[in-house]
């Protein structure tokens, strides 16, 4: 869910959030530890940040534009794919 | 007895390769092949990976008829390379590594090269012509750093390559420096071409915009044909390599050269480096496409010699970085 928090059409920060449960807290640990070591290929204007809480994976992003914003998030959306489609070929994860 | 699987998708090519104690496995790979007159774009090389890594792993494992308990540690292409294409690639070795509970391994891709080159070849201590669509160095071992003693100012000589066949629309399967070799060997007319070494070093792009234009004006007046330009670039291209590999030699006294990456498998290079050798006693060795090529095998033995050497990645430093020095990473595992 997408927020702006613009009023008075100055430049605010946009904000993106997102919550992905996983079938363990050990999974959505993996997940987080998969996508987060890589820097945004876009230096400015743009951040994420990753956590784990239970079973859930949350994200959130905080933006200066749309646009920015819909590539990083449609990017990311692509690896976490990747990362359960991963996940349900080769796991469940081996146990420490 | 170590196992190790390597995971590369730098460029278009994806593979996934296992060794175990200088022994290939398996070597599974698929390329990004786009239309003729186009080249490989990140975000669709990285979505055609997408696509295809799993398949390709899984490959690997049931071709080396081994289980992931089997494996050692996971190694992966840190870098250099293309940033999306990079990252896919990345994150499903990062996944299995935490699913298997294997230590990760990041490994340079020029490094890679060079260590397939050595174990396929044997080469003692090679003077290596590393040259392929995303790089041209001319490299030599000293004191635990593979040292670059000449390389392209701007281009590499496989982009070269690769964007003068889109100017005259080329097939790009299986890949355009192939089919660039197969019309050169039809070539009769030398075309003269800007001749660019600059002392231990060497420019493309100047060839490349000369050699374009050259193409629509000299094609359209029937002075020559696509095969005499292929040959053309070909001779003076390949020549250029000699040359600056021939003075990395003279520096070092060195007496064998080792051609890696995917321009190696040009059998026209191979034959020139051949006769440059020949003339100073020294020896040539190359490896055949399913190594010089990028492949994921290659990335497994580079990372067989960290593993061994004590290296290890942290997942929190396991990011993917586009330029990566050949020189940066300390060679352990040579005295």
């Amino acid at each position: 869910m997408a927020t702006c928090m613009s009023e008075n059409g100055s430049e605010r920060k946009l904000e993106f959030f997102l919550k992905v449960p996983f079938p363990s807290e050990r999974e959505a640990t993996i997940a987080l530890q998969s996508l987060s070591p890589d820097p945004e290929p876009r230096k400015g204007g743009i951040s994420k940040n990753l956590d784990v809480s239970g079973q859930t994976l949350s994200v959130r992003w905080t933006a200066d534009e749309a646009r920015i914003l819909r590539v990083s998030v449609s990017s990311f959306l692509d690896h976490l794919s990747l990362v359960m489609e991963t996940m349900d070929a080769f796991g469940p994860p081996v146990s420490q | 007895m170590t196992v190790v699987i390597g995971f590369e998708g730098s460029a278009n090519k994806i593979g996934v390769g296992i060794i175990r104690d200088g022994e290939v496995l398996s070597n599974p790979r698929r390329t990004y092949i786009t239309p003729p007159g186009q080249g490989f774009l990140p975000g669709e090389t990285a979505k055609h990976h997408r696509s295809v890594i799993l398949t390709v792993l899984q490959e690997a494992l049931d071709e080396a008829g081994l289980k992931s308990a089997d494996i050692d540690c996971v190694a992966y292409t840190k870098g250099p390379g293309m940033g999306a294409p990079l990252v896919t690639v990345a994150v499903v070795a990062r996944t299995v590594a935490q699913l298997w509970g294997k230590p990760l391994l990041g490994v340079n891709h020029c490094i890679g090269h060079i260590e397939m080159g050595r174990l396929i070849t044997n080469a003692q201590n090679p003077t290596v012509l590393y040259v392929s669509g995303g790089n041209t160095q001319v490299i030599a071992y000293s004191e635990r750093r593979y040292r670059i003693f000449g390389e392209t100012i701007d281009i590499a000589v496989g982009n070269c390559l690769d964007r003068f066949a889109r100017v005259i629309k080329i097939s790009n399967d299986p890949s355009p420096g192939y089919n660039i070799e197969q019309m050169a060997k039809k070539g009769t007319k030398f075309i003269e071409l800007p001749y660019t070494v600059k002392g231990m070093d060497v420019s493309f792009s100047g060839i490349l915009s000369y050699i374009e234009d050259a193409a629509h004006k000299m094609l359209s007046t029937s002075q020559c044909t696509p095969e005499d330009l292929c040959f053309s670039l070909q001779e003076t291209l390949f020549a250029m390599l000699v040359e600056i590999t021939e003075r990395a030699m003279a520096h070092c006294g060195s007496q064998e050269v080792l051609i890696v990456g995917g321009v190696g498998c040009n059998m026209r290079l191979q034959e020139m480096m051949g006769v440059m050798c020949k003339e100073r006693g020294a020896r040539i060795f190359a490896t055949d496409e399913s190594f010089c090529i990028d492949n994921g095998a290659m990335i497994a033995q580079a990372g067989w010699e960290m593993f061994r050497s004590g290296h290890v990645t942290e997942l929190l430093d396991s990011w993917i970085t586009q330029r990566y020095r050949t020189d940066e990473v300390e060679v352990t595992w040579r005295d």
